[in-house]
C-alpha cells in the first residue's frame, strides 16, 4: 500500500515537474519559437467561443492560449505582471470593466479601419482602445398573467406605488445592475439615481438573491410580477436542456423599457489590445475575426446575444422580441459612474 | 520606587535576551524561516494596511459593516452546531459500533468534502426551486410542493455545514479509533453506562481533536464566496470582493481582510485557551483499535439513519442532482478532454498536498525540537492563510514573486538570456499559493495527532543519542501516519475544488476540472457545470477510498 502511494506521489511529481520545465522552456524563448500566439485574457467562460477560438486558429496558424477569469481578477493580474504581461487581448462581457482598464493603461489604441468601420461608433471607443463585440440588452420580464405590458414603460416608472412588492432583481453586487445604474445616473443625475435605488428597494418582492434566470423562475413562480433581466439569459433558457426551463421562460412576456425616450439600457461585451501585448498583430487579427460575419453568427445563433455588425441578423429567438430602440449613451460613461452606482446601491440597502 | 521598577524592566529585558540567544538552536532559526516564506504573502498584505483604507471605508462601516458582521456571526454560531452534530455522531457510531454498511459508510462521510461548496449550493437551490426536482417529483404523484426557499442564510448554514462537516469527522473519528480503548475499558469495568462514557469520557479527551477540524471548518464558512453571493447573503468575503472589485478600492478590501483575519485569530486563542491546561497523550502508543459494539432492532435502525442522513444529505442528494443535469446537458458538454483535464488536476493535487504536508511537519516538528517555547505560537501565523480568500492570496503571493522574477530577468538580461517570467505563470506560483492557502488543512490534522505521541518516546530515542531527524523517521512519523495521510487526503481534495487562486496563477496550458465547473456556473449554466463537478468528484474519490483502507488496516 505505501509502495503504491509513493509510486504515485512520485508519479505526479514528475508528471508536474515534466510540465514545470516544458513551460520554462517555452518561457525562456518565446520570440524565437515559430508559432504564433495570441494570449487571451477572458472573462467569456462560453462554450461557443471555443468554438470560434478553433476557428481562427485553423483558419490563420495562430495559436489561442486562454486565461479565463472574472474581468477584474485579469485586470488585477495583468496591472502586476505590467511590461512582463504575457496578455494580448483583454475581453470583458461589460464596457464597464473596458473603460477602467483603460484608465489603468492596460489598453492601446489601435488601428483598424475594419473595427472602426463595422462597429457602430457609441459601441467602441473614442481612442481605440477597446471595441464591443456584442450586446445585450437589459430588459424586464413580466408575468402575462398578471401583467398589462401597457402598464410598463420606463426604468424610472418601476418605482411607482403600483409596483410595490412586485419586482425581482439579482444583488447589486452583479455588474449588469451596476451597469444599469450607472446609465441611469448618466441620464437622469446623481440624485434621481438615488431616489430610484430607493424606490426600487421599496418595491421589490423580496430581497435579492440569485442569478437573473432565477427571477425568472420567481415571476412564474408567482413570489413577483416583473423581473429585471439581461435579455440572453432568456434565450438561454429557451434553448435549455432542461425541460421546465423552457417552459418557464416560455411563460413570460418580455418588454423592451423606454422606448419612448432614450431607448432601452445596453451592454456590450468586448475586447482590446493589451498595453504591452507581445504578439500585438495576431491580437488586432484576433479581435478583427471576432467581429467578424463568421464569430458574428455563432455569437448570436449558440448564446443568444445580439451581434455589433449590422449585417449579421440575430438568431431567431430574439430576432422575434423584435428591433428596439437602444440607449446610445457612450460606454465610457458605464465605466466612469460605476463606483458611484454602487456606493447608491449601499446607501439605498439593495443588497 | 519608580527607577527601580525601571531598572527592573531593563533587566528582565536584558535576561530576555540572553534566555533568547541561549534557548533558540538551529531549529528555532529554520522554523522562523519557513514560517517567513509562508507568511510572506500575509505580510505582504499586511504591509498594505499601514497605507490606510480606501475613501470609500467609513461608506462601508456605515452602510455594510453591521450586515457582514451579523451574518458571518450567524453563519459560524449555527454552522458550528451543524458541524458538530453531524460529524461527531458519526464518528462516534461509526467507530464504536457494527451495523449494517458501516465500512461504506465510513468513507462516504468523507465524500461531501469532494463537492465544492457552491455547488452543493446551486445543487439544493435546484432541488427546491421553481420547476425543480422535488416540484417535479410532487407534480409527478399529484402533489403541490410547498416551495421551501432555501436561498437565505439559514440555508447558507445548512448548505456549508452539510458540505464541511467532514473535517470533524475526519479528525473525530481518527481520535476515536486509535485512542479510545483503553479508556473504554476501563469505563466498562466501572460500570459506567455508554452514554454517560461518551459525553463524560469520549467527548472531553476528543476536545482537541474536534475543534481542530471545527477551526478548519469555520475559516472554510468565514471564506465561501460562490455560495454565499447566489444566496444573497452577505459576508465579510462578498464584502471584500465588492469593495475590490466594484468600489475599486484594493486598500479597503484589505481592510475586510484584515478584521477577517483577526476574527480567525480570536477563533485560534479560543481554541488554545480552552486546552490550554489540558495534556493530551496517551500512555500507551501500542493502544489497541476500537472495539465496535454489535447493535440489535431500534437501536440498529437508529444508528444506521443518524450515520445515513448526512451522507444522503451531504452527497447523494447533491449527486443525484448533478447527475440528473449531468444526463441532460451531457450532449453538448462532454467530451474527451475532460479525462485530460482530470489527470492535470489529480497531478497537480497530489503535489500540492505531498508539498504542503512536508511543509506542516517541518512546521510542526522544526518547532517541537526548538528549545524557545515562543516559536510555537509563531509556527501558528503560517495557517493564517487558509483564512483569506483565496482571491486576495494570489495577490499576496504576485507581489514578491513577481518583484523577484522581474529582478530574474534584470540580471539574466546582462547576461543576454531572455528569461520571461519565470516563477508567475508557471507551476511554481500555483504549487506555493497552494501551500500558503491549505497550510492549515494540513497542520492541524497532524498537530492534533502529533499532540498525543508521548514525548517520553522521543525523548528516550534522543537520549540514547539518536538525532532528531532520525528519531523522527523511525519512532514518530509511524505513530503519526493515520494524521499524515488524513492530511494529505483533505488537502488534495481542497485543491481539487480550489477556485479563485487556481484562476489567477494557473499556466496557461493547463486547466483543472473546479475551473472547468466554475466557467459554466459564473455564467449561469449550473446545468452545464455538473459533469465536471462529477469529474471532480469522482476524482476526490479515489485518494478517499485508498486513505480508509490505510486507516481500517492499522
Amino acid at each position: 500500500m505505501k509502495k503504491i502511494l509513493l509510486a504515485i506521489t512520485a508519479f505526479s511529481l514528475l508528471a508536474s515537474c515534466g510540465k514545470d520545465n516544458k513551460k520554462n522552456e517555452t518561457t525562456v524563448t518565446p520570440e524565437s519559437s515559430k508559432d504564433q500566439v495570441v494570449n487571451v485574457y477572458t472573462h467569456r467562460h462560453y462554450e461557443p467561443d471555443q468554438k470560434i477560438f478553433k476557428l481562427f486558429e485553423d483558419k490563420t496558424g495562430i495559436k489561442v492560449k486562454v486565461i479565463n477569469a472574472s474581468a477584474d481578477e485579469l485586470i488585477q493580474k495583468m496591472k502586476m505582471e505590467g511590461k512582463q504581461s504575457p496578455a494580448d487581448v483583454l475581453i470583458t462581457v461589460d464596457a464597464g470593466r473596458l473603460s477602467r482598464a483603460k484608465d489603468e493603461g492596460l489598453l492601446q489604441s489601435i488601428k483598424s479601419d475594419v473595427l472602426e468601420q463595422s462597429i457602430p461608433s457609441y459601441l467602441q471607443d473614442v481612442d481605440n482602445q477597446w471595441f464591443g463585440l456584442t450586446k445585450r440588452a437589459r430588459i424586464i420580464a413580466y408575468s402575462k398573467d398578471r401583467v398589462n405590458p401597457e402598464d410598463l414603460t420606463t426604468y424610472e416608472d418601476l418605482v411607482n406605488p403600483k409596483w410595490k412588492g412586485k419586482i425581482l432583481v439579482r444583488s447589486s453586487s452583479n455588474i449588469y445592475n451596476q451597469s444599469l445604474m450607472a446609465s441611469i445616473i448618466a441620464n437622469d443625475g446623481e440624485e434621481a439615481a438615488k431616489e430610484w435605488a430607493k424606490g426600487m428597494v421599496a418595491n421589490m418582492a423580496r430581497s435579492p438573491k440569485g442569478s437573473d434566470r432565477d427571477q425568472v423562475k420567481a415571476v412564474v413562480a408567482g413570489e413577483g410580477d416583473l423581473a429585471i433581466v439581461n435579455s440572453y439569459y432568456i434565450g438561454k433558457m429557451l434553448n435549455s436542456p432542461d425541460a421546465e426551463e423552457v417552459k418557464t421562460a416560455q411563460q413570460i412576456g418580455l418588454f423592451f423599457p423606454n422606448q419612448d425616450d432614450r431607448g432601452t439600457h445596453i451592454n456590450v461585451s468586448g475586447a482590446g489590445v493589451a498595453k504591452y501585448a507581445p504578439n500585438k498583430e495576431n491580437a488586432i487579427a484576433f479581435i478583427e475575426f471576432l467581429i467578424g460575419e463568421e464569430a458574428q453568427k455563432i455569437f448570436t445563433d449558440s448564446n443568444y446575444e445580439y451581434p455589433v455588425l449590422e449585417s449579421v441578423i440575430p438568431v431567431e429567438d430574439i430576432k422575434v422580441w423584435g428591433e428596439f430602440k437602444e440607449d446610445n449613451l457612450g460606454l465610457n460613461k458605464l465605466g466612469e459612474h460605476n463606483k458611484k452606482a454602487v456606493l447608491i446601491f449601499d446607501e439605498a440597502g439593495w443588497k | 520606587m519608580k527607577q527601580v521598577g525601571n531598572k527592573d524592566e531593563a533587566f528582565s529585558l536584558k535576561t530576555r535576551i540572553k534566555r533568547l540567544k541561549r534557548d533558540s538552536n538551529k531549529w528555532s532559526v529554520f522554523t522562523l524561516a519557513i514560517v517567513f516564506f509562508l507568511a510572506l504573502p500575509i505580510v505582504f498584505i499586511g504591509v498594505e494596511l499601514f497605507a490606510g483604507p480606501g475613501e470609500s471605508w467609513s461608506h462601508i462601516v456605515d452602510y455594510l459593516l453591521p450586515d457582514y458582521i451579523g451574518n458571518s456571526f450567524f453563519l459560524v454560531f449555527f454552522c458550528s452546531i451543524l458541524v458538530l452534530v453531524f460529524g461527531v455522531s458519526a464518528a462516534w457510531f461509526v467507530s464504536r459500533y457494527e451495523f449494517p454498511f458501516r465500512k461504506q459508510m465510513e468513507w462516504l462521510l468523507i465524500l461531501p468534502l469532494a463537492i465544492p461548496s457552491y455547488i452543493v449550493g446551486y445543487a439544493y437551490a435546484g432541488i427546491f426551486d421553481y420547476g425543480g426536482s422535488m416540484d417535479l417529483l410532487f407534480r409527478e404523484v399529484g402533489l403541490t410542493f410547498i416551495r421551501i426557499d432555501i436561498m437565505n442564510r439559514a440555508g447558507l448554514a445548512f448548505v456549508l455545514s452539510i458540505s464541511l462537516f467532514p473535517y470533524v469527522y475526519v479528525s473525530a473519528r481518527a481520535f476515536f479509533l486509535n485512542q479510545a480503548n483503553n479508556l473504554l475499558e476501563a469505563s466498562k469495568m466501572l460500570g459506567v453506562s455508554e452514554v454517560k462514557t461518551f459525553f463524560r469520557l469520549m467527548l472531553p479527551l476528543a476536545r482537541p481533536a474536534i475543534v481542530a477540524g471545527l477551526v478548519l471548518v469555520l475559516m472554510e464558512v468565514l471564506n465561501d464566496y460562490g455560495a454565499a453571493k447566489y444566496y444573497g447573503v452577505n459576508t465579510f468575503t462578498t464584502g471584500i470582493f465588492r469593495s475590490w472589485f466594484s468600489l475599486e478600492e484594493p486598500q479597503t478590501a484589505v481592510y475586510l481582510s484584515a478584521l477577517l483575519i483577526l476574527i480567525i485569530f480570536v477563533l485560534i486563542l479560543i481554541e488554545k485557551w480552552q486546552v490550554r491546561k489540558m495534556k493530551f497523550t496517551s500512555s500507551k502508543s501500542n493502544s489497541k483499535q476500537i472495539q465496535r459494539k454489535p447493535t440489535k432492532g431500534i437501536m440498529k435502525g437508529f444508528i444506521f439513519s443518524v450515520v445515513f442522513l448526512p451522507i444522503l444529505l451531504g452527497f447523494v442528494l447533491p449527486v443525484v442532482q448533478l447527475i440528473y443535469w449531468a444526463v441532460l446537458t451531457a450532449a453538448t458538454v462532454f467530451d474527451m478532454e475532460f479525462i485530460m483535464i482530470s489527470v492535470q488536476s489529480f497531478a497537480i493535487a497530489i503535489a500540492s498536498a505531498v508539498i504542503t504536508v512536508f511543509f506542516a511537519l517541518i512546521l510542526i516538528y522544526f518547532s517541537k525540537w526548538s528549545t524557545l517555547s515562543a516559536i510555537k505560537n509563531i509556527s501558528r501565523v503560517g495557517v493564517l492563510g487558509y483564512a483569506i480568500p483565496g482571491a486576495v492570496i494570489a495577490i499576496g503571493i504576485m507581489i514578491p514573486t513577481l518583484a523577484l522574477d522581474k529582478w530574474l530577468i534584470n540580471v539574466l538580461g546582462n547576461f543576454g538570456i531572455d528569461s520571461g517570467l519565470i516563477i508567475n505563470g508557471t507551476l511554481i506560483a500555483l504549487l506555493y499559493a497552494y501551500a500558503v492557502r491549505f497550510l492549515a488543512v494540513a497542520y492541524n490534522p497532524i498537530d492534533s495527532t502529533a499532540l498525543k505521541v508521548d514525548n517520553s518516546i522521543p525523548d528516550s530515542s534522543k537520549v540514547l543519542g539518536v538525532g532528531n531527524l532520525k528519531t523522527f523517521f523511525k519512532i514518530e512519523f509511524p505513530l503519526i501516519k493515520t494524521g499524515v495521510f488524513s492530511a494529505v487526503i483533505l488537502v488534495f481534495i481542497d485543491v481539487m475544488k480550489e477556485l479563485p487562486l487556481t484562476l489567477i496563477l494557473k499556466p496557461y496550458h493547463i486547466d483543472t476540472l473546479a475551473v472547468k465547473a466554475f466557467e459554466y456556473a459564473s455564467d449561469e449554466m449550473v446545468m452545464e457545470a455538473s459533469i465536471p463537478s462529477l469529474f471532480i468528484i469522482f476524482t476526490a474519490m479515489i485518494p478517499v477510498i485508498f486513505l480508509n483502507k490505510l486507516l481500517i488496516k492499522k
